[in-house]
């Protein structure tokens, strides 16, 4: 909340001088938002600017998405991860997945996604000891890749 | 392979590349002799993926519901109608 409203006054700023609207802000602003937590997540110590780096973003993905008259974009090399947005059948698994194990997936995303430690996950699920906290996560990922097979067996475009 | 979450482990190291080259060159022998284990490979990179769209999914409606928060809750009234304003004349 307080990334938000620090930081978002500057994009929607921006976004309005470049003749944007407010749901392009709203839109890039919340992409920009998830760029930064992965980057965050992956290495906390990377930024030293938290709010120039979430700004930044936001900007290069506004001009990436919106503003096509100019060929001549400062987009340097900003690598921009959420372009794979869900495809039909993984929006479809996805849904499947959220209704048929909603805690192996949300195990699964803190480990794999929120990178928080085994402890961590034994204490927030309620296991034993970072051992069982292991074996559950494999569990649950064995759920997940054999209904992946499944579901292979049915879409034959899913494996692309 | 003893029991099936240490394949799914062996998988996962695999995967990541983090597996000791002795037991790196024993994977790639079963993997060619195994076509499931091929096949098990496959569909666990694709459940890393499905779990990072879950987590983002996640994040992103976690995103939303303070986005709602500020522009729609009485205390934050001088924050959204600041935004908004940027949005006027347009």
């Amino acid at each position: 909340m307080d990334l938000y409203k620090s930081a978002f006054p500057t994009v929607a700023k921006y976004v309005s001088r470049m003749g944007g609207n407010f749901d392009e802000a709203k839109d890039v602003f919340q992409d920009a938002l998830v760029i930064y937590y992965e980057k965050v997540i992956l290495t906390p110590t990377a930024l030293k600017n938290d709010i120039g780096y979430l700004i930044g973003t936001a900007r290069n993905l506004w001009l990436k998405r919106y503003y096509q008259t100019s060929q001549h974009l400062p987009l340097d090399n900003l690598e921009i991860p959420l372009t794979d947005e869900e495809s039909p059948s993984h929006g479809r698994l996805l849904r499947f997945l959220e209704t048929a194990g909603r805690k192996c997936m949300n195990l699964l995303k803190s480990f794999y996604y929120d990178r928080l430690s085994l402890q961590e996950i034994a204490d927030e699920f309620g296991y034993s000891g970072t051992r069982s906290a292991t074996v559950q996560k494999y569990k649950c990922l064995e759920k997940v890749r054999e209904s992946i097979r499944e579901k292979s067996l049915v879409y034959d475009d899913f494996m692309e | 392979m003893t029991t099936s979450w240490n394949e799914t482990q062996q998988i996962e190291t695999h995967l990541l590349g983090t597996a000791n080259p002795g037991e790196a060159l024993l994977f790639d022998a079963h993997l060619l002799l195994d076509n499931e284990l091929a096949d098990k490979v496959i569909a666990q990179q694709k459940a890393y993926e499905i779990v990072k769209q879950f987590g983002r999914r996640q994040l992103k409606q976690e995103i939303e519901a303070i986005h709602q928060i500020l522009f729609t809750q009485p205390q934050h009234i001088r924050f959204s109608q600041k935004i908004r304003r940027l949005f006027k004349k347009t």
